[in-house]
């Protein structure tokens, strides 16, 4: 899989594909974003939806089984775990070089 | 109450619904030959949602309301091959006042209803070729008639040969005209929900 061409990823994949470190449902992982963000991020249904069959398409995520007979749950793949460590390292290292640069201005 | 009407465009199908609500009629169905039901009750205020989506399973459809439902969206109407799926926020449970977060996934909408009209398109050109034999085309009047040596016959002959071959004549042909007017309209659509994906795309 040609990680380099799905990065880096959009905020919103991003929570997506962090909540489902755990298997999750769609509301579970609506309620993680919020909670994970501080109530900054909140994905609407039809988005999250959307985010989810792109996923699955991409099998970065796949369906497990579950007891909920309406509620699909889903979980990371191999290939979806790896992705995501790569995003984090790439996330690191922009603050890693964003640390001790002087901008100026008033500290808030 | 039902009403005809064709909205190929979802914002002003929203802004439709939501008259018709603030007259209190509510949607109770919708079929793809744009024909609305309405309840009647006691007029109000509301915002209405539609998302276009297929379902392959009925369990992916189960799932899909399911999420709305938790994400405090009311599924009023909608089925798993009807495209067109109708939302109402719960009062008090909705979290958000859109069922869409970023534009991307709203103009998705426009980009699934484009695909679908164009698979419809080619279903009625399909339609047409089958439906077109070596006898008689559609581009070809003449050969709409049956009657041998019809077009050489003299005068009162012909009319009457014509006028009584007609009626049959429009029986077979109407399909025809009907897949061939829809092939049109489907084109038309699937082009214009294109304009408006990109259009919302731009959209700051």
């Amino acid at each position: 899989m040609n990680y380099n061409k799905l990065l880096p990823l959009t905020e919103t994949t991003f929570y997506i594909m962090l909540s489902l470190a755990t298997p999750s449902h769609g509301y579970a992982i609506m309620q993680n974003v919020e909670l994970l963000s501080e109530n900054k991020v909140k994905v609407a249904a039809g988005t999250l939806y959307g985010a989810i069959e792109n996923l699955l398409k991409q099998k970065l995520i796949i369906e497990v089984k579950s007891e909920d007979k309406r509620r699909r749950v889903y979980t990371l793949t191999p290939e979806g775990k790896e992705l995501l460590k790569l995003e984090i390292e790439r996330l690191r290292h922009l603050i890693q070089i964003s640390e001790g640069i002087e901008l100026g201005g008033k500290e808030r | 109450m039902k009403k005809f009407k064709i909205i190929p465009d979802f914002v002003n199908e929203e802004k439709f619904l939501n008259e018709m609500a603030l007259q209190g009629y509510y949607l109770e169905k919708y079929n793809s030959l744009g024909v609305y039901t309405f309840r009647e009750e006691a007029p109000q205020s509301l915002c209405y949602r539609i998302d276009y989506r297929t379902f392959s399973s009925k369990k992916q459809f189960e799932d899909y309301c399911a999420l709305f439902e938790d994400a405090g969206w009311e599924h009023v109407y909608g089925t798993r091959h009807s495209g067109s799926q109708y939302f109402l926020p719960i009062p008090g449970r909705a979290q958000t006042d859109d069922i869409f977060s970023d534009k991307e996934s709203k103009a998705g909408r426009y980009k699934r209803y484009s695909s679908q009209c164009f698979a419809s398109l080619m279903l009625m050109i399909t339609w047409l070729f089958v439906l077109n034999s070596d006898n008689w085309k559609i581009w070809n009047v003449k050969s709409w008639y049956f009657t041998p040596g019809l077009w050489d016959m003299p005068g009162s002959l012909f009319w009457k040969a014509f006028l009584f071959e007609t009626p049959f004549v429009i029986l077979r042909v109407a399909p025809m005209i009907l897949f061939f007017f829809m092939a049109i309209l489907y084109g038309y659509w699937s082009v214009k929900a294109k304009d408006l994906y990109k259009k919302e795309l731009d959209v700051h």
